[in-house]
């Protein structure tokens, strides 16, 4: 390699490593998911590329939150300024070592987010000049007591990726719940999508509840009622009318008894389209099918068009020396052969009735084998 | 233990990047056996480059394939990119099984005549096309985009064939499979 070829490749390698910085980002984002904060350095390529995000994080949630009962945690976002696509996450947290830092993590539940699923980490996609947005978790904490909380963001911008968590963490204190509090369930999970055009029939499990009712709005709505029917001792059931395209609606329920008055967060539910349905036999069939068919058809015909080697135990010709001349193997072993040592010793009669000379010598051996004329007499 | 999705990961980094140094040495092989690029001593470099690579590639697949359907969300095959994955992944399995056999029961016979070189390069680089569409697919069914959106192609629709059409391909690929095998070892045998 000379000079000039070094140089080539150097400059080739030097591209190649530059341009992995920028191809390693996914601007597209990443899609809503539970993930920790190693992610909001690790999804642009190389954490250490990453600038600081002048956006301003705020947490919120009710003044009063109990251990078991779902409640609220909103983040404020402002001072945004985004790449041109408007893509922008957002993470929720319990520390900031970077790995097992999700609520999850610590004991609490994500039983939904604004999104409709229910991750630690969402996206949004804002419009072009948008600088403030909030996004909502419903949690619920298992234990009681103190858990900090904090918020992280990331973003693209004009060339480089963008970072940064809340510095410190917002105290959430869960307490424990009064004995008479109407509450939903402990295990109760919020149903988080449904189908279009199908009334959806939501089914609550309350405890010390004496009557419940249920709200939902839409997005810019009004707040309106849904009809609620009881089916038995703290199970009840409501009604929220039919989607008619691919939207989100949030509903609540205002539980009523003994204690004090309860209303429950906005729960986000997701319209969706039926889900998308195939004969999973058949495309099993077919899979294994393609993979055969196109392996055989390979093998097939790379056998046709192969010239074959035909051997035969006749033919030992790769047994002889290229040049009979040039090797002197063959005058060692043909050294000393004589006519008389490879005829067969004459019986004690003499040639056999019938039998010359010429013929015992080549077949001689064979007559004394008994294999021709009878054998040995 | 590490979750599906994670481990899916990590087998479809292995099964893209086997796949991807085999279809360069693929495209190596062609070119040096129809004499575009003569360099004779880089015959039998790029001949074993590309069969080990397509070989680790292949046994791969399945690790990839099976993690994928159990990370993917939801339940089944619920979304028509998935099943286009699941073909794709499999059509590719089918070249490499191709090559990785001729090679093996061929031996240096894969490149006696231009013919079977070019046989073999070509069903090479298209077990590693194969396995580059079925990455992309996961890439536009997880991201919603991929490096190849700008040839559109229809993820989004599943040609299905009747069970009757696909059980007479199998049992094809079976039959042509086995003749192969037979051919390949009666190349070998002693008359």
């Amino acid at each position: 390699m000379n000079f000039n070829q070094r140089v080539y490749t150097v400059l080739f390698l030097s591209i190649l490593l530059i341009g992995s910085a920028y191809g390693a980002a996914e601007p597209g984002g990443n899609g809503d998911a539970t993930r920790d904060m190693q992610c909001g350095g690790a999804c642009h390529g190389d954490a250490a590329l990453n600038e600081t995000s002048l956006a301003t994080l705020t947490l919120s949630s009710p003044s009063t939150v109990y251990a078991g009962i779902p409640t609220t945690l909103t983040l404020t976002a402002t001072n945004l300024s985004l790449s041109s696509t408007g893509v922008v996450g957002f993470f929720l947290l319990t520390d900031t070592t970077g790995h097992s830092d999700t609520p999850q993590d610590a004991g609490w539940e994500i039983l939904s987010d604004s999104n409709g699923g229910s991750a630690n980490y969402v996206e949004q996609t804002l419009s072009s000049g948008q600088a403030e947005t909030s996004v909502s978790w419903v949690v619920r904490s298992s234990n009681e007591g103190f858990t900090p909380f904090y918020a992280a963001i990331h973003h693209g911008g004009s060339s480089k990726p963008f970072f940064a968590v809340t510095s410190t963490g917002y105290d959430v204190e869960a307490k424990e719940i009064p004995e008479n509090l109407p509450r939903l369930a402990a295990d109760f999970i919020p149903q988080s999508t449904r189908i279009l055009d199908v009334p959806t029939v939501l089914t609550l499990q309350t405890e010390f509840t004496e009557s419940v009712q249920v709200q939902w709005k839409v997005e810019g709505g009004a707040v309106m009622s849904a009809q609620v029917n009881t089916s038995g001792d703290n199970l009840w059931s409501a009604t929220l009318p039919a989607a008619l395209q691919p939207a989100t609606l949030q509903w609540r329920a205002v539980l009523q008894g003994e204690g004090p008055d309860q209303t429950t967060p906005w729960f986000t539910l997701t319209a969706e389209e039926a889900g998308w349905e195939i004969e999973e036999f058949a495309v099993y069939l077919q899979a294994f099918s393609l993979l055969f068919l196109i392996a055989g058809a390979v093998l097939a015909l790379q056998s046709r068009l192969t010239p074959l080697e035909v051997s035969s135990k006749y033919d030992q010709t790769d047994l002889l020396p290229l040049s009979l001349d040039a090797d002197p193997a063959i005058e060692s072993v043909t050294e000393g052969f004589s006519e008389e040592s490879e005829t067969a010793p004459l019986p004690a009669g003499g040639l056999p009735n019938g039998w010359n000379e010429d013929q015992w010598k080549w077949y001689g051996h064979d007559y004394l084998a008994g294999k021709y004329g009878g054998g040995q007499e | 233990m590490i979750s599906p999705e994670t481990f899916h990961v990590v087998s479809t980094e292995l099964v893209v990047g086997a796949f991807s140094v085999s279809g360069l040495s693929f495209l190596f092989c062609l070119l040096l056996h129809l004499d575009v690029l003569k360099k004779e001593d880089w015959k039998p470099l790029f001949d074993n480059v590309a069969h080990f690579t397509l070989a680790f590639g292949l046994a791969a697949t399945p690790f990839a394939v099976l993690s994928g359907l159990s990370s993917a969300p939801g339940d089944g095959l619920n979304s028509p990119i998935l099943v286009n994955k699941m073909f794709l992944s499999m059509t590719g399995m089918g070249f490499a099984i191709g090559v990785f056999i001729s090679r093996w029961r061929l031996s240096q016979r894969v490149w006696a005549t231009s013919k079977t070189a070019t046989v073999q390069c070509i069903t090479g680089l298209a077990a590693c096309g194969s396995m580059l569409l079925t990455a992309s697919a996961g890439g536009t069914f997880l991201r919603g985009e991929s490096l190849i959106d700008v040839l559109s192609l229809p993820y989004e629709t599943v040609l299905l064939f009747p069970t009757a059409i696909s059980g007479i391909g199998l049992a094809i690929g079976i039959g042509l499979l086995v003749l192969g095998w037979l051919r390949m070892n009666a190349a070998s045998s002693v008359h």
